[in-house]
């Protein structure tokens, strides 16, 4: 048992934090908060803080990159070096250059890049404080940063994990669950066709396990979806 | 006239529409797939779009900054997605670039107020001087408004617009790309630049000419 482990990460039918097996943590967004981007977001998910900014379309440099029939989509995930207790060394690492990857994938597969030959469509995610499952945040907050810059894209691209603690399946882990839960399983979907646009597994699970899980992980997409509608309603004063 | 908002996504008609900007079809349902108001008019379906960058349309008065001179042409900064070209022959038909310099009619960061000639499949676009209205602008001032609102700034047939002008007795070009030119005295300009931001905040509110209108005469007062 390592420093600072938990004896039991359910107690009573319950989480550590007070959660039900499938209650989220709360999730604040609200759009447009940066003025010199094209479009932003800034994100509270639990203990996560995730700013993210969107520029474009606009002309691709360097000019080799550029795609003659469409857009390119280049995201950027970088964490601060204070967002995490042990100073994180600043610059790209393996795992945010990973991270940077899926997230571009997730988000590729909405955005009408044909729309915008030979332009390129940057997003950048900065995680300013980190407590677990931020590749879920920065996808979410990213694609309400898109739909804010006014790019036309076919759906928002909410995302949540899912996991296994304590031989449980519980929704949206936190710091403590992640390190030493025994799964992880990051999911991102598009709400209208449920198309799956990020998957990823981290632990083990059985077979039973994992479609439990699966399923767990959409429904708190689905009400991730429900708050990152309401923030950009809030931006643009409808009702 | 109250319109829906609507976000990427969501379901805003089933059925047999013409689709214009800002939605898509799936199977028979129509999604919208920008942030913006529902415009419904008989069977075409359209997303006014409440942000974004200026989409070049052919027809559209643009102000734009020359950022590249090539042999026979100029690059001109747009404000868009895409800079435009300006092809010699489109500043002046009997152009020899054999035989001129075209640094010397229009250098880098020079302003100009250019018509968008055309606009190619591959989205490449095309401005032209040629065009009753289009100048080089020497003096006054450029400022910069989000170019969704521009329709709001010039008002319903021009009417935002020529009170400013009467009010004020000032020249005001409008580019559809989001760029205002204002040229007279700096008095003047400040007022205008001032009822220009006003109109720019409040541009989805009611009775904004009338408010502008009285905005600027209580400051006229005031000196």
């Amino acid at each position: 048992m390592k420093v600072g482990e938990p004896e039991r990460l359910i107690i009573d039918g319950k989480r550590l934090d007070g959660r039900a097996f499938d209650e989220l943590r709360p999730i604040k967004i609200e759009a447009g908060v940066l003025k010199r981007a094209d479009g932003s977001a800034y994100l509270e998910w639990g203990g996560n803080k995730v700013m993210a900014a969107c520029y474009g379309p606009r002309e691709v440099h360097p000019r080799h990159l550029a795609r003659p029939d469409s857009a390119i989509l280049r995201c950027i995930y970088n964490m601060a070096a204070f967002s995490v207790s042990d100073r994180k060394r600043p610059g790209p690492d393996r795992r945010s250059v990973e991270i940077s990857k899926v997230t571009r994938e997730a988000l590729e597969h909405v955005v009408f890049t044909h729309l915008f030959p030979r332009t390129a469509i940057d997003v950048f995610i900065e995680i300013l404080q980190a407590n677990a499952g931020t590749r879920c945040s920065g996808i979410t907050a990213a694609s309400v940063a898109l739909a804010d810059a006014g790019i036309p894209m076919a759906d928002l691209v909410p995302a949540c994990a899912a996991g296994k603690v304590g031989g449980e399946i519980v929704l949206d882990l936190n710091d403590v669950e992640d390190n030493y839960g025994e799964a992880d399983l990051p999911v991102a979907i598009t709400p209208k066709k449920g198309e799956v646009t990020l998957l990823q597994m981290d632990g083990n699970f059985t077979r039973e396990e994992f479609e439990k899980a699966f399923k767990l992980a959409i429904k708190g997409c689905k009400k991730v979806h429900k708050i990152q509608k309401e923030a950009l309603r809030k931006k643009y004063g409808g009702t | 006239m109250s319109r829906k908002l609507v976000i990427p996504g969501e379901l805003v008609a089933e059925g047999d529409f013409k689709l214009e900007n800002g939605v898509y079809r799936e199977d028979n349902k129509i999604y919208s797939s920008v942030m913006g108001l529902l415009d419904i008019r008989g069977r075409t379906i359209r997303i006014i779009p409440l942000t974004g960058k200026y989409v070049p349309k052919v027809g559209d008065f643009v102000i734009g900054i020359i950022s590249d001179i090539e042999f026979s042409r100029w690059y001109v900064d747009i404000n868009s997605a895409h800079s435009a070209v300006l092809n010699s022959s489109d500043y002046f038909r009997d152009i020899d670039p054999f035989q001129t310099d075209l640094s010397k009619i229009l250098s880098l960061g020079d302003t100009i107020y250019a018509k968008v000639r055309e606009i190619t499949p591959r989205k490449k676009v095309y401005i032209t001087m040629q065009e009753k209205g289009a100048r080089i602008i020497k003096k006054g001032k450029v400022i910069e408004v989000t170019p969704t609102k521009v329709p709001r700034i010039i008002g319903r047939k021009g009417s935002m617009l020529s009170m400013i002008k009467k009010k004020t007795r000032i020249n005001i070009l409008v580019g559809q790309n989001g760029r205002i030119w204002l040229d007279g005295s700096p008095e003047q300009t400040d007022l205008v630049t001032k009822a220009i931001e006003m109109i720019e905040r409040e541009a989805h509110t009611a009775g904004l000419t009338d408010r502008v209108k009285n905005m600027i005469i209580s400051e006229r007062e005031k000196k």
